[in-house]
């Protein structure tokens, strides 16, 4: 747990809620994508506006001055804090204290990119991340932000049933929480991982071996949580 | 209360919650969203303390792990809605340049002044300077850039300013705001340097500026210049201030964080400084509009673009100073 990038933000209900900070190289990657779609979408505007000769120029170097600038800054306020690239790469950014970032502290990180670029290819930015807990870019600091993963999508990985039976010792409630998340992963475990680790508690499976000390496992399971036979 | 009856007696009332929460995304209005769902959007606060309860609880008690995944997501959820105040509308824009912009400039004016002096002393010098000393203009720039500001504003172009005449009043336009709003955005960017970035461009800025003035006004051609840039000047210069005061600004919560940690420091800092810089960049998209529009006319008297500078200047120092000081009813 101490290595883990859970970054716990207290609210006033006096809960805690925790968000996974992202990491240098997804927001990285989120950022080719965004620069991609950027080069895409000058290329092509500079295909059809070209041709009005002059004109044309002054309206390209407003589109290029806007998409260097305003697309973050548009998309973060007006999309959930996201960009097309971090949306892509399931990335949100937040207030530090976990609500949806506004106007003033999106246009602060992403004009503090100007510094986080330098002096080449985010190397300010970088080191700061390194440098930071929740890896801060300069303008993340300044703002107030945190990027992170955006919740993944429910996955109902139910305890499956068995019939219930009481642990032998009694358990404490990190033991008891150890078998309930065994028993949860066992269905997105391969059968001999699970039995590996079903092997693990001796003292629970009282000497049975392979699939019956899971199984004993996954009845100790359904007790803790409460379901009847 | 084991796990299993805690679900069954309160899922539901969990589900009911979320797809309150989803018709919320859906609709994008607290309104249509009661619509569709059965909580009315009153009892949404009480149900999410209860919600924050209920994960507290499933923690306590140390439930499985899916269950307070599945609470906390829900938590979160409505804690953004909740307190994630909502902006961005065309009211707010409307209140911060009747009031939120004069107000912030008014608010650092310690760090307003100093980025004037900044700009201002060393153009004043210089163009005074030079007056005695014009040779000392080709220290500063090379001699290609000085004939083509000679060029630029010589006495028969008939667009001033332009590097070649033909260019497009249009395309200009969006060369000023490609260049200029980033040159201020960079401005602001740099003070995040201790202030040391900020500084840098205002010193920069105002010794390429006070050379070119005063080079140019003992050449002769101060009419053609000050008739150029007199529109414009209110707007741009005041722009470049500013951005170099919110640089300012940024750099001195590093410096002096007083009793704050440097990070919170810089935070504070940064929530002071950048409404400078979106009100300068605001203004430096006026300042474009007129230099590429007006400010070129070679074929309207100096002395009408002179009044009408003059009133600019009145307009932006009236602005400032008078604009939001008596709260909004």
């Amino acid at each position: 747990m101490m290595l883990d990038t859970a970054r716990d933000v207290p609210t006033p209900e006096g809960i805690e809620l925790s968000l996974r900070v992202a990491g240098p190289v997804p927001r990285a990657y989120a950022w080719v994508i965004d620069l991609m779609i950027r080069v895409a979408f000058a290329f092509s505007a500079q295909f059809a506006i070209g041709r009005f000769g002059k004109l044309g120029w002054g309206v390209l170097l407003i589109l290029w001055f806007g998409l260097e600038w305003l697309y973050p800054v548009f998309f973060e306020v007006y999309w959930q804090g996201t960009t097309p690239g971090k949306r892509r790469m399931g990335l949100v950014v937040l207030h530090d204290d976990g609500t949806p970032v506004r106007m003033p502290a999106s246009l602060t990180r992403n004009l503090l990119r100007a510094i986080d670029f330098a002096p080449v290819l985010y190397g300010f930015g970088l080191f700061a991340m390194l440098l930071s807990r929740d890896f801060k870019r300069l303008g993340d600091l300044a703002a107030g932000t945190v990027v992170v993963y955006r919740e993944p999508a429910t996955q109902h990985a139910a305890i499956p049933n068995a019939p219930p039976s009481m642990p032998p010792v009694s358990l404490s409630l990190t033991e008891q929480r150890t078998v309930l998340d065994l028993a949860t992963r066992t269905a997105s475990l391969t059968p001999e991982r699970a039995q590996e680790l079903a092997a693990l508690a001796p003292h629970l499976t009282a000497g049975l071996q392979g699939q019956a000390a899971l199984d004993r496992l996954l009845a100790i399971a359904n007790y803790l949580i409460g379901r009847k036979g | 209360m084991k796990q299993e009856e805690f679900e069954a007696r309160f899922g539901s009332r969990w589900n009911e919650f979320a797809s309150w929460l989803a018709a919320r995304a859906d609709a994008r209005s607290a309104r249509k969203a009661a619509a569709g769902s059965s909580l009315l959007a009153g009892e949404v606060p009480a149900r999410y303390r209860e919600i924050c309860q209920h994960l507290a609880l499933a923690r306590d008690r140390q439930y499985s792990a899916e269950l307070i995944e599945r609470l906390s997501r829900l938590a979160l959820s409505g804690h953004q809605l909740l307190y994630g105040a909502h902006g961005g509308s065309l009211a707010g824009a409307g209140a911060f340049l009747l009031q939120g912009f004069p107000r912030a400039v008014r608010g650092q004016w310690a760090f307003v002044l100093l980025s004037a002096l900044l700009f201002f002393g060393p153009l004043l010098v210089l163009t005074g300077a030079l007056q005695r000393y014009p040779d000392f203009a080709y220290t500063v720039l090379d001699q290609h850039t000085i004939e083509q500001f000679e060029s630029m504003y010589g006495d028969g172009s008939k667009k001033l300013g332009r590097k070649r005449e033909s260019d497009d009043d249009v395309a200009m336009f969006g060369f000023y705001i490609f260049n200029n709003i980033r040159i201020g955005f960079q401005t602001f960017a740099g003070g995040i340097v201790f202030g040391l970035g900020a500084a840098f461009y205002l010193l920069f800025n105002g010794v390429h500026i006070g050379t070119v003035t005063g080079y140019l006004i003992s050449a002769g051609l101060a009419r053609n210049f000050f008739s150029f840039t007199a529109g414009h000047g209110a707007f741009e210069l005041t722009a470049i201030v500013l951005c170099g005061a919110a640089g300012l600004r940024l750099g001195w919560g590093l410096i002096a964080p007083g009793q704050l940690r440097r990070a919170d420091a810089l935070r504070t800092a940064a929530v002071k400084a950048v409404p400078l810089v979106a009100g300068a960049a605001l203004m430096l998209v006026v300042a474009a509009a007129i230099e590429a529009f007006w400010s070129p006319r070679t074929e309207i008297p100096p002395a009408v673009k002179y009044a009408v500078g003059a009133t600019l200047w009145a307009v932006v120092l009236a602005y400032f100073l008078i604009m939001g000081r008596r709260r909004a009813a």
